[in-house]
């Protein structure tokens, strides 16, 4: 990381072929459009690339950070792209519903830490992170869905990622 | 009141919107220990992302490589930056400070107080020049610039340890000859008046005490000598954090 970001073109490679399934597969899944995803997955790694120089190693690792900045541009072009269809009444390009997308995941997790953690959580935690991260939904939109309030969404958000967090055992360097 | 700080989990979910996620960034450059936060749950759900790994398309490599290629990066880190002044532009409000200053105090001591509507003299300007010295010095001090609606510009300079603010009025639209404008602290809402400029004028230089707590400096336009409150839309507001 810290080659690619004095500008060094075949670290760059290196780190691409390290991380490029895990960015292509989260955007594609929040996405759910092959192409959409492609095009995604080269702005965010192209960002990644770009912005790499502001990397800070002491706040968090390179593949939260990178991943991080994928979810990100994932998510804004689902909103946009719902925007675009509210706008036209049509239906969103997306045809597979979240809820599925969802349960693949989960049903996918091999990691038996990382499920075992999942399950600990309260299922409004649960659902409320799940949500938002393959579904794209703001809180709002989650708190809608899962008929709560604003307030204990966010914070269920906040304390099942710490809940998360402890039971993974993610801690910054 | 909320607590931004309960932010932290949707943030790193980007699941909040845009003017929510600048509030929470500016909160984020004030507080490491949430930043820290912030960049932890983003690792925790990084966690997740062996189960939806899968194969790019063949000709991705080769799109971002040569994309890459063809991108310059950006220079320095963006939290760091924040704390920084950048030099030129410092170097050049200091200089602008300076003028106006050094035209016979035109801005510093042809204003009027709001309520007493008591024009300063001379033998304020040196201590008035003094401090404006000592908040663009400041260990802690921040710009923050805007333009004026209509024209101009309007940057603050602020220290929150010395509890004190410079704003740096320039080139803004006439206000009309029986008009002046006034700057406002904002605090959570709340306009406290910080001095009206001289009838007429169009640029000044001020200080402005009491911005502890304070988000936003503020400029309307009102009637000469100045108003109790703020006459809407504002002119030009500034954030001090």
């Amino acid at each position: 990381m810290k080659r690619v970001a004095a500008g060094d073109q075949n670290a760059f490679a290196t780190l691409y072929d390290a991380i490029a399934p895990r960015a292509y597969g989260l955007i594609r899944r929040i996405t759910r459009d092959p192409a959409l995803a492609e095009e995604v997955t080269q702005d965010a790694l192209v960002e990644v690339w770009r912005t790499a120089p502001r990397f800070d190693t002491e706040r968090g690792s390179a593949v939260g950070w990178i991943l991080s900045i994928a979810h990100h541009r994932a998510v804004d072009r689902v909103r946009a792209e719902q925007a675009a269809a509210d706008r036209e009444r049509r239906a969103s390009t997306a045809s597979v519903p979240f809820d599925e997308v969802i349960a693949e995941v989960t049903a996918r997790l091999e990691h038996e830490a990382v499920r075992r953690c999942l399950r600990a959580l309260t299922s409004i935690q649960r659902e409320a992170i799940l949500l938002a991260y393959y579904g794209g939904l703001s809180y709002r939109d989650v708190a809608e869905r899962l008929g709560a309030a604003l307030p204990t969404i966010k914070t269920r958000m906040r304390d099942g990622l710490i809940r998360l967090r402890d039971c993974l055992g993610v801690t910054l360097g | 009141m909320t607590d931004i700080h309960t932010f932290a989990g949707a943030y790193a979910l980007h699941a909040i919107d845009h003017l929510e996620q600048a509030r929470f960034e500016r909160h984020l450059a004030e507080c490491p220990s949430c930043a820290a936060e912030v960049a932890e749950l983003a690792d925790t759900m990084a966690a997740f992302s062996d189960a939806t790994a899968e194969e790019p398309p063949v000709g991705l490599r080769a799109a971002v490589l040569a994309r890459s290629a063809a991108t310059p990066q950006t220079r320095r880190s963006v939290s760091r930056q924040r704390f920084r002044l950048p030099a030129v532009r410092w170097q050049r409000l200091v200089t602008a400070a300076a003028t106006v200053v050094a035209l016979g105090g035109a801005g510093v001591a042809g204003y009027e107080i709001a309520n007493d509507s008591v024009v300063v003299d001379n033998t304020g300007v040196s201590a008035a020049n003094k401090q404006i010295a000592a908040v663009l010095a400041a260990p802690d001090a921040r710009m923050h610039s805007a333009t004026a609606a209509g024209g101009g510009q309007v940057t603050v300079v602020s220290s929150r340890s010395l509890n004190e603010a410079v704003a740096v009025l320039g080139k803004l639209p006439s206000p009309g000859a029986d008009h002046a404008y006034q700057l406002w602290v904002i605090s959570d809402g709340t306009a406290r008046s910080a001095g009206v400029l001289a009838t007429g004028s169009t640029g000044a230089t001020e200080l402005v005490s009491g911005i502890r707590g304070a988000q936003l400096i503020g400029v309307t336009r009102e009637r000469a000598g100045g108003s109790r409150t703020p006459s809407q839309p504002l002119v030009a507001h500034v954030p001090l954090t």
